[in-house]
């Protein structure tokens, strides 16, 4: 086991080197940097002598070299547009999405579980129907017209809850957080929700496809027959054997859902990297770009590692394959 | 001519520090699409940071509400004798905000380190040969050639703490790092920074030894950008924020008509305007002309003039809101010719008649390119200018994208024809014409955003004289004599003046001056 | 004999269920406006000169100051509503299925065989879907994007903006795909049937696709409907991220990021109509994917 989390977290190195590579070779197509850090009345020379500066002259794989030398020795660089440690400015933003992320997540399982079940049980009811209906029309509006409708909603109409930002927020161990105060619990919920819909709708539609399969084998069956309880059978046996499939799903959505928070973080205005990442797009700060897409595959691989190590606790049968 | 400065009498301003003080202290919030990305006043000259940092900072001078020159740190100035350039006479017992006296060291001081290539505003001091304290409170600014605007050009100039500076590590804006200075702030100004989080919220308060009479009743601001301008809509009447500048066109009328809100209307100083490929030998972007560039041709860029229905695009797409320009500054900036003030006619007929004349009686397809996050509904615009083009017969290829890949392609001369928006940064018609009309040269640093290589050597001939002329009339016959050559070889179509919107809450008493920039030291809250 | 069972009972089927009644009268209406869209709109949104700004911001007929020649009123060119939902659906249609297509046929292609060959080659894929999944789909299409202007002559760029598009949104789905199909499976390597297959020596071809493949089907055509609507959705987003298509030949989604400028101005028929077509044809073509899905895999019903 020790042997096989060695080898993922070396082909993980490679990963994130994959990544930078791709980012950098599309860092050019983005725009230019220069144009975006001198003002209008800046020098024709004086751009150019930053460009210089910048090493922005030197040929890519000069570039690349620099960046992925300086980033192995735990050197990120610094910002072109505020000048700042990107490593700082990545660090200070990441408990935002984290938090925000995890949120979601929990959400969309907390009301997606349950309610996949529900609708496999009751495949054919009202309820069943129009919860099916309300997600379907829930995935269908764009993101951005979904945040903003809830914001009008919430934030203006109603006045219950912040149209933007954190709210209050404490620090636990160098850790922003805004899960230890009501305000910060108030600012959280309609972003979680925004970014949640999509994740909750695929969750729901996945448990309840996987349960209605499985309600309809062989052992199921046999289980009823030979007069187990229902409940048990649904929960015990039929749920735990959908697991497998919504466990990757889970896994992907965690990705989906860090990718997606760009769009749900610029409507609210939530501090975390996305909103940072779409900054430095807009700026083409090409060391924070560079930055938060391999701090994004690290993400990546810790989760997809973690996913096929539970997919082993969960399934055993997958473990003989492992250890041949 | 006298440019003394009355001294303001100290009794006064300390009465009303006084009265200010007994009203109602307030907290007040506010937002904007961009955060200031540094704190150091010479690092970058971008418009979000310079407004903010004036809030901190101050210069030699200021501009009122009105936008005039009016003294700040020096009390007065006067022309040097005997020689170009300006002797400023500095205010006394002006502290920094850490409680160290300003004077004519720390001018010199921050002169050199605005100037230095380091600082990206060091363009300001081009015409700038030298620099000497002559002592304590005078400074002397030597300039190349008689210069009647360097006080105006100057109002974004300000000063640091030589002391503070040095013993941070700061003597320069930060280049590759960041220093002191990015995150720190110590200047003469009315508030001074409490707490700074980029990107998420800065928050400032009064500086309790201020020089200057307090005219506002904030005791902590606190800002934070909204880059949506919707969630920033949003935010203002849910009440989270007590202003916001600024807010979309379309949203005028809601805001007005909710309770407790208000709309403050005026015009930048920007004015949109289209520009030509003009030293293009032919289209770049045509599926039907080969080989020339029908823009070439004045007639031509005259029917592109007259086809446009600047009417139609306020009514429809800027609500009412904004006025046709006939020339590159708006009127009431200096300069501005009010001999040349009416643009072409929209008049299609004219259009399609002048391009039969110039040979294209079918007109013709070329590339238009227009940034799309640059310049209020500058998409929209381009697209009504569009289907306006193709009525005549000009068959626009429209290609929208952001500005940060924009100004590269117009650089790489990619385009037939372009859309520009322009503020004059001296607020001086000068200042166009040395940025878009002159014969473009890197050596002289002229017509650095003359991306079409417009040219013509009567311009570039009167320019010096309009630099240098003291006399007001004799620099205006100058100024009009561009004007009229430039409206009638149409370089380029101004368009409008870009409106400025900015909404408060009612018991927010504010300033909303044409440069775009938010002055706290004028907010009241009542 | 069996198919014709099949297909007869799903007809039945299909007469019993209001719901999928509907949405297939809505998705075959919509499917057709679109596909018929040059010759059913009343004009043609991508004609610069067949629209003026004069006849901007008309709402709909039924509303005061409505115009009967814009039937659903005119954004703020002046463009009519119905002509330009017509011709965004096509454009959103042609996107979003070809979109699908691509990711479907790349990611459960990659996937099965990483499931089925495991080792090396499972690992390769799955660190190429970690690489794709880590760059963010504005990235991806950006990178796209890029490629394209660097390569394709500028005068072709405009005109391959929906290509592009649909490139950089089918790279951003097949790893939901893959990974989905290569842990079914797995789970299906397990079982005596393929085991079985393998044993008597078929092909790994004949294996993966004929054995393996319809009985991992179900979990597939879910993310499979669900992605059309994402990969119509995703197009709406990159263009309000800024990499979408041009204003002037919009598809549903761009209609839609062009309508959020007039949430609250007042003009809500230019947000608001074309986001009840795209609900309306997402929905519809989701139940229709359900309903299908029942129809082929008979132990659900």
């Amino acid at each position: 086991m020790a042997y096989f989390i060695l080898k993922r977290l070396v082909q993980s190195v490679f990963v994130m080197i994959a990544v930078a590579f791709l980012a950098f070779s599309l860092f050019r197509f983005v725009g230019d940097p220069i144009t975006q850090m001198t003002g209008v009345e800046t020098a024709i020379e004086d751009q150019e002598r930053l460009r210089e500066e910048l090493g922005l002259n030197d040929p890519f794989v000069v570039q690349f070299y620099r960046f992925t030398g300086d980033m192995l020795q735990g050197d990120f660089g610094y910002s072109y547009r505020t000048r700042q440690s990107v490593g700082e400015m990545i660090a200070s933003r990441i408990p935002a999405t984290l938090e925000l992320g995890t949120v979601a997540l929990l959400i969309s399982l907390i009301v997606g579980i349950p309610t996949g079940v529900y609708t496999a049980l009751r495949p054919r009811g009202f309820v069943t129907q129009s919860i099916l209906l309300t997600t379907l029309v829930g995935v269908s509006i764009p993101t951005f017209v979904i945040g903003i409708m809830l914001i009008f909603l919430f934030g203006v109409q109603l006045g219950w809850l912040p149209t933007f930002g954190r709210g209050g927020t404490v620090q636990v161990g160098g850790w922003e957080s805004s899960l230890f105060t009501i305000d910060g619990w108030r600012a959280l919920l309609l972003p979680a929700i925004t970014l949640g819909v999509y994740q909750l709708t695929l969750t729901m539609r996945l448990v309840r496809a996987e349960m209605m399969e499985v309600l309809r084998s062989d052992y199921i069956r046999f289980g009823m027959a030979r007069g187990v309880p229902m409940r048990s059978l649904y929960f015990r046996h039929a749920l735990s054997n959908t697991m497998v499939p919504v466990i990757t799903i889970i896994g992907l959505q965690f990705g989906g859902v860090i990718a997606f928070s760009i769009v749900t973080e610029s409507v609210f205005q939530w501090p975390g990297m996305g909103l940072l990442f779409l900054e430095s797009i807009r700026f083409v700060d090409i060391p924070v770009m560079g930055v938060y897409l391999v701090v994004i595959a690290f993400f990546f691989v810790l989760v997809n590692l973690i996913v096929d190590l539970l997919y082993v606790a969960i399934d055993p049968r997958l473990r003989i394959k492992d250890e041949s | 001519m006298s440019f003394k400065v009355l001294k303001r009498s100290a009794l006064i301003g300390s009465a009303l520090l006084v009265s200010a003080a007994a009203a109602s202290a307030e907290s007040f919030k506010w937002a904007s699409n961009t955060d200031p990305q540094t704190m150091d006043p010479h690092a970058v000259n971008s418009a979000p940071v310079l407004s903010f940092l004036n809030n901190i900072y101050e210069g030699l001078v200021r501009r009122n509400q009105g936008m005039a020159i009016e003294g700040s740190l020096a009390e007065s100035w006067e022309p040097l004798e005997g020689e170009d350039g300006w002797r400023f006479y500095l205010r006394q017992g002006v502290t920094f905000q850490d409680g160290s006296a300003f004077n004519a060291e720390d001018v010199m001081f921050s002169y050199q380190r605005a100037s230095n290539e380091a600082a990206d505003v060091r363009s300001w001091f081009a015409p700038v040969k030298e620099v000497r304290v002559v002592d304590d409170y005078t400074v002397d600014f030597v300039t190349n050639a008689p210069n009647p605007l360097f006080p105006d050009s100057i109002a974004n100039f300000m000063i640091l703490d030589k002391g503070w500076a040095e013993a941070n590590g700061a003597e320069l804006p930060a280049r590759d790092a960041e220093n002191y200075a990015t995150m720190n702030v110590n200047g003469t100004g009315p508030f001074t920074l409490a707490s700074r989080d980029p990107g998420v919220k800065t928050v400032l308060v009064p500086n309790a030894n201020w020089w200057g009479e307090v005219e506002h009743n904030v005791t902590e601001a606190t800002f934070t950008p909204i880059g949506n301008a919707a969630t920033g809509l949003a935010a203002l009447l849910s009440g989270e924020i007590d202003f916001i500048q600024p807010i979309p066109l379309q949203d005028v009328a809601q805001v007005e008509s909710r309770d407790g809100f208000k709309v403050l209307e005026g015009e930048e100083t920007r004015v949109i305007m289209f520009g030509f490929g003009h030293e293009h030998e032919e289209l770049l972007y045509s599926t039907d002309v080969t080989g020339t560039n029908p823009f070439q041709d004045v007639r031509v860029r005259m029917a592109a003039a007259h086809a446009i229905d600047i009417a139609s695009i306020d009514r429809v797409l800027f609500r009412g809101k904004i006025d046709g320009a006939s020339q590159l500054v708006p009127a009431g900036i200096s300069g501005y010719s009010e001999a040349n003030s009416t643009r072409p006619a929209y008049d299609p007929e004219k259009a399609k008649a002048l391009l039969a004349e110039a040979g294209y009686p079918n007109g013709f397809s070329f590339g238009l390119k227009c940034p799309n996050d640059r310049y209020i509904n500058d998409e929209a615009l381009c697209r009504a200018a569009a289907s306006m083009f193709a009525a005549v017969g000009l068959n626009a290829e429209l290609s929208t994208g952001p500005v940060r890949d924009y100004w590269p392609q117009l650089r790489a001369d990619e385009f037939d024809m372009y859309l520009l928006g322009w503020s004059p940064g001296t607020f001086d018609m000068e200042h166009p014409i040395r940025f878009l009309m002159s014969t473009p040269n890197s050596e002289k640093k002229l017509g650095s955003w003359n991306f079409g290589g417009y040219s013509n050597a009567r311009v570039d001939e009167l320019l010096p004289g309009i630099q240098r002329e003291v006399d007001p009339a004799a620099r205006q016959a100058m100024v009009d004599e561009v004007v009229a050559i430039t409206q009638e070889e149409v370089a380029y179509i101004p368009l409008y003046t870009q409106p400025l919107i900015w909404a408060a809450k009612d018991n927010v008493d504010l300033t909303q001056r044409a440069d775009n920039f938010f002055m706290l030291r004028w907010v009241t809250v009542n | 004999m069996r198919e014709f069972i099949k297909r007869y009972e799903g007809l039945w089927l299909f007469s019993r269920s209001p719901a999928a009644i509907i949405a297939a009268i809505v998705a075959v209406l919509s499917i057709l406006g679109a596909v018929f869209a040059p010759l059913i709109a009343p004009a043609n949104p991508y004609d610069l000169a067949s629209f003026s700004l004069m006849d901007g911001l008309l709402p709909p007929v039924w509303e005061e100051f409505g115009n009967p020649k814009f039937l659903l009123g005119t954004d703020d060119q002046g463009r009519d509503m119905v002509s330009s939902i017509l011709y965004g659906a096509r454009l959103s249609l042609i996107i979003g299925l070809s979109a699908m297509a691509i990711a479907t046929v790349l990611g459960v292609g990659l996937g099965l065989a990483a499931g089925y060959y495991g080792g090396r080659f499972d690992m390769i894929v799955m660190r190429i879907a970690d690489i794709q999944l880590a760059l963010p789909a504005i990235l991806t299409a950006l990178l796209i994007d890029g490629i394209a202007r660097g390569v394709l002559p500028s005068e072709m760029q405009q005109d391959l903006r929906v290509a592009v598009l649909t490139l950089a949104i089918a790279l951003s789905l097949w790893v939901n795909f893959a990974r989905t199909a290569r842990a079914s499976t797995f789970v299906q390597m397990q079982k005596e049937y393929v085991q079985a297959a393998i044993i008597t020596g078929q092909r790994p071809i004949r294996v993966m696709f004929v054995h393996i493949l319809p009985n991992i089907l179900g979990p597939l055509l879910v993310i499979m409907t669900v992605d059309l609507a994402s990969a119509i959705l995703l197009e709406a987003t990159l263009s309000f991220l800024g990499i979408g298509l041009p204003a002037d030949s919009p598809s549903l989604g761009t209609l839609i990021r062009i309508g959020m400028q007039f949430m609250l101005s007042g003009e809500w028929w230019i947000l608001w109509i074309p986001t009840l077509f795209l609900v309306a044809l997402v929905v519809s073509i989701n139940i229709l994917g359900d309903f299908l899905r029942d129809v082929f895999n008979p132990r659900l019903r």
